[in-house]
C-alpha cells in the first residue's frame, strides 16, 4: 500500500472539513478522489502531505508514519497544486530546474532530468519564457512540470485540469496517462466526472468531507439502482404522460427537464424496446430518443441526493 | 552548504529580477537622494565665509566654538547681545542655556544653528566635551564637514541599510505554506526551513547590499558628496544595518498572516518612520528627540546608524561605537530566532 489514511478528522472550529475520511492507494495505480468544490479534496491531500494539522487519524505513506519532517518520504513525492505555484520572476528552464533540483542533487542527471520534463509537458520552445508571457494553459503545464520533473513515485495532481483549454486539457490527461504507464503511482482529485472515469482505476466519492464510497468506475455505477436511463422527447402531446410511462415494465421514475423525459430502468432487457412499443401503441412522435448508462454522477445523486455540479 | 548555494542563487535571481525590488530597492534611494540634493543643494554648495558669533566666556561651547575655524568667536556678554546683534556686528548669540539669538536669517545664521545643534547633540549623545578629540579639525578640515544637512544623507543611508526587509519578507513568505501558493509547495519537498532561512539571508544581504553600493557610489560620484572619511567603521553599520533590515523583514513576514502587500507596506512605513525620527526630513527633529527623549535615539536602530555614522564621519570620532553594534546584533539575533519559532511551526491549522 503507497497510501494508508484512516479515519482523518479535520475541524475548522465548527466545521468538518474532514469527517472520518479513509483512503487507500496501491502502487501503479490513478486513484481519482471524486467530489464537488469544498468537498474536502485538497484538505485530504494537505494533511496526507502534513502540511495541515489534522485532529484524529493516521497517515502512512509508503508503510512510514507522515510528519513534516520525513524527508525521506518526501523524496518521492510530487504535487502538481490546484493553484500555479511558480516563481515569477525565474523562466520556465529555471523554475523547473529550481524544483527539480530540491530532489535531486547531481547536476548532469538534474539537466537530463529537467531537459526531459520540458519535452514531456511541450515547453521546449518556452524553456526561455517567464510565466507570465504564457497563457493559462501553458501556466499549468509549467506548473505540472515543477512537480514533476524529479520522476517521483507518487504524484498529487490536485485538479490541474481548471480553467485549462480543451487542448491543453487533453495534453495534460494523456501526460498523466503516460507517467502512470512509467510506473507512478498518482493521486488525482477532480470534479470533472468525464476526466476521473477516462483516466482514474479507482475513485473515490466524496462529500462534506467523508469518503462515501470507493472502487472502479464499474463498480460504482453498479451501486446504483437506475440500470439503464432513457431520454425521450415526443412532438406530441401536450399532457404529461409521465404516469403513464411509468406502467412500462423496469421503470423506476421518469423525470422531465426541459420538455424531455428521463426515463430510469431498473435491471432488465429489452427496455428500449419496450419503450418503443409504448410510443407506437400511444401513438407518439418522438423527437428524440437515445439510451444513457447510468454516470457517476448517478450514483452521486444516489448517494447524496444533489447533483455533483451543483 | 550546496543545497544553501543553490537555493541562494535562485531565490536571489527571483528576487532581483523583481519589479518591486528594482524601485524600492534600487531607484526610490536614489531618487529621495536626489531630490534631498535638490532640495537643499543651496546650503551644501554655498561656500562658507567667516562668521561672527557671539557668546559668553562662562559658556560651555565657548571652547569648541574657538576651534571653529568658519568662526570668528567675540566674548559679549548677554546684556550687549542685542545690540551687537542689531548692529550686525555679530551675526548669531549663543546663550548659556545653548539657545540661538538673531536678527535675522540667513546662511551665516544657518550655520551657526547647524554648529550649535552638533554640539546640543554632542551632549544629548552624553559625550562628555573634554573627551572631544580637539586634534581633529572635525568642522573646518572639509568645506562640506560645516554642513549639519550631511545628517540628512546619513539618515537616508541609514534607512535604506534597512532596506533588506524585502528580501526578508520574501524570504518568510516563500518559506510558509499558510501564505503563499509557492510556500506550500516548498514546504511538501524535501527542503528543510533552516536551507530556506540561510539562503533569504545571505540573498537579502547581497542584494541589499548591492542597493547601498550604489546609492553610495550615485552620492559619491553623481552628487560630488564625500559623506565617509572612515568607510571600515562605516561600514560595519551599514552592514548591521543590512542585518537588522533581513532580520526584521523575515520577522514581518512570518509573524502574522497579512498579504505580502500590507506586510511590505508596513515595512515602508516603519523604517520611514524610524528615518524621520533620526533626522532624515530634518536635522532639528533629530536634535529635539536627543535632546527630550534620549533614550528613542539610541534604541531606535535607524538613529543608532545614523549617529555613528554621523560620528564617525562628521566629527572623527570612533569611539563608543561597541554599545550600537552590539544593540544592533542583539536586534538582529532576537527577531531571527523569534522568526525561526515562527517558522520552524512545521504544520498549519489553516492553509
Amino acid at each position: 500500500m503507497v497510501i494508508k489514511a484512516e479515519n482523518i478528522v479535520k475541524k475548522y472550529k465548527e466545521l468538518n472539513a474532514l469527517d472520518h475520511f479513509n483512503m487507500e492507494v496501491k502502487e501503479g495505480e490513478i486513484l481519482g478522489l471524486l467530489g464537488p468544490n469544498g468537498c474536502g479534496k485538497t484538505t485530504a491531500i494537505n494533511c496526507i502531505l502534513s502540511l495541515l494539522k489534522f485532529d484524529e487519524g493516521d497517515i502512512q505513506i509508503f508503510g512510514q508514519k507522515m510528519t513534516p519532517t520525513s524527508y525521506n518520504i518526501k523524496k518521492q513525492i510530487g504535487l502538481v497544486p490546484q493553484e500555479v505555484a511558480v516563481f515569477e520572476n525565474l523562466t520556465v528552464e529555471e523554475n523547473i530546474d529550481y524544483f527539480c533540483g530540491l530532489y535531486i542533487e547531481d547536476k548532469n542527471i538534474r539537466r537530463e532530468y529537467v531537459k526531459e520534463v520540458i519535452d514531456f509537458v511541450g515547453l521546449t520552445e518556452y524553456k526561455k519564457f517567464y510565466p507570465k508571457k504564457l497563457s493559462g494553459g501553458l501556466k499549468r503545464r509549467l506548473n505540472i512540470a515543477c512537480g514533476i520533473s524529479h520522476k517521483p513515485k507518487l504524484i498529487f495532481l490536485d485538479e490541474p485540469t481548471v480553467a485549462v483549454d480543451a487542448q491543453s486539457r487533453n495534453f495534460i490527461l494523456e501526460g498523466i496517462k503516460r507517467l502512470n504507464k512509467e510506473g507512478s503511482t498518482i493521486i488525482y482529485t477532480t470534479h470533472y466526472l468525464e476526466e476521473a472515469e477516462m483516466l482514474c482505476d479507482r475513485i473515490i466519492i466524496m462529500d462534506r468531507g467523508k469518503s462515501l464510497v470507493t472502487g472502479t468506475v464499474e463498480e460504482l455505477k453498479s451501486i446504483t439502482s437506475t440500470r439503464e436511463k432513457i431520454i425521450a422527447g415526443f412532438e406530441n402531446p401536450e399532457e404529461d404522460i409521465s404516469d403513464k410511462i411509468k406502467s412500462i415494465p423496469h421503470v423506476l421514475d421518469v423525470g422531465k427537464a426541459h420538455g424531455e423525459y428521463i426515463i430510469n430502468f431498473e435491471n432488465g432487457t429489452n427496455n428500449l424496446s419496450n419503450l418503443l412499443d409504448f410510443i407506437k401503441d400511444n401513438d407518439l412522435t418522438y423527437t428524440k430518443l437515445y439510451s444513457q448508462l447510468p454516470s457517476l454522477n448517478d450514483v452521486f445523486l444516489e448517494l447524496t441526493g444533489k447533483e455533483l455540479r451543483e | 552548504m550546496k543545497n544553501i548555494l543553490r537555493n541562494s542563487i535562485y531565490l536571489g535571481k527571483n528576487m532581483f529580477r523583481d519589479m518591486s525590488f528594482t524601485f524600492w530597492g534600487l531607484m526610490y534611494p536614489i531618487i529621495l537622494a536626489g531630490f534631498f540634493y535638490i532640495a537643499f543643494s543651496g546650503i551644501i554648495n554655498m561656500e562658507i565665509k567667516t562668521i561672527n558669533v557671539g557668546i559668553g566666556r562662562e559658556n560651555q561651547a565657548y571652547p569648541i566654538l574657538e576651534n571653529v575655524e568658519i568662526l570668528n568667536v567675540m566674548e559679549i556678554h548677554e546684556n550687549d547681545a542685542e545690540k551687537s546683534l542689531k548692529s550686525g556686528k555679530i551675526d548669531g548669540y549663543i546663550k548659556n542655556d545653548l539657545t540661538l539669538v538673531v536678527d535675522g536669517s540667513g546662511l551665516n545664521q544657518t550655520v551657526i544653528k547647524g554648529i550649535l545643534d552638533q554640539i546640543i547633540q554632542i551632549i544629548a549623545l552624553n559625550e562628555p566635551m573634554q573627551n572631544l578629540d580637539f586634534e581633529v579639525n572635525y568642522l573646518s578640515a572639509k568645506t562640506q564637514e560645516a554642513n549639519p544637512m550631511l545628517v540628512i544623507f546619513y539618515s537616508l543611508i541609514a534607512m535604506v541599510s534597512t532596506y533588506g526587509v524585502f528580501p526578508g519578507i520574501e524570504t518568510a513568505v516563500t518559506s510558509q505554506a499558510n501564505l503563499t501558493d509557492i510556500g506550500a509547495r516548498i514546504n511538501t519537498t524535501p527542503i528543510k526551513k533552516s536551507t530556506l532561512l540561510i539562503s533569504g539571508v545571505i540573498d537579502g544581504l547581497l542584494i541589499n547590499i548591492f542597493s547601498n553600493i550604489l546609492l553610495l557610489l550615485f552620492l559619491r560620484f553623481v552628487l560630488k558628496m564625500d559623506l565617509f572619511t572612515n568607510i571600515w567603521y562605516s561600514g560595519i553599520f551599514i552592514l548591521l544595518g543590512n542585518l537588522f533590515g533581513v532580520s526584521l523583514g523575515i520577522f514581518v513576514g512570518s509573524s502574522n498572516k497579512k498579504s505580502p502587500g500590507v506586510k511590505v507596506m508596513f515595512s515602508i512605513a516603519t523604517t520611514l518612520f524610524l528615518s524621520f525620527l533620526s533626522g532624515m526630513m530634518s536635522p532639528n527633529i533629530k536634535v529635539s528627540i536627543d535632546k527630550n527623549v534620549p533614550i528613542l535615539g539610541k534604541i531606535n536602530p535607524i538613529s543608532i546608524i545614523t549617529n555613528s555614522l554621523y560620528k564617525i564621519n562628521l566629527l572623527g570620532n570612533t569611539r563608543n561605537l561597541s554599545q550600537g553594534m552590539i544593540l544592533l546584533a542583539v536586534y538582529s539575533l532576537v527577531l531571527m530566532a523569534v522568526s525561526y519559532l515562527f517558522l520552524g511551526r512545521s504544520q498549519y491549522d489553516s492553509i
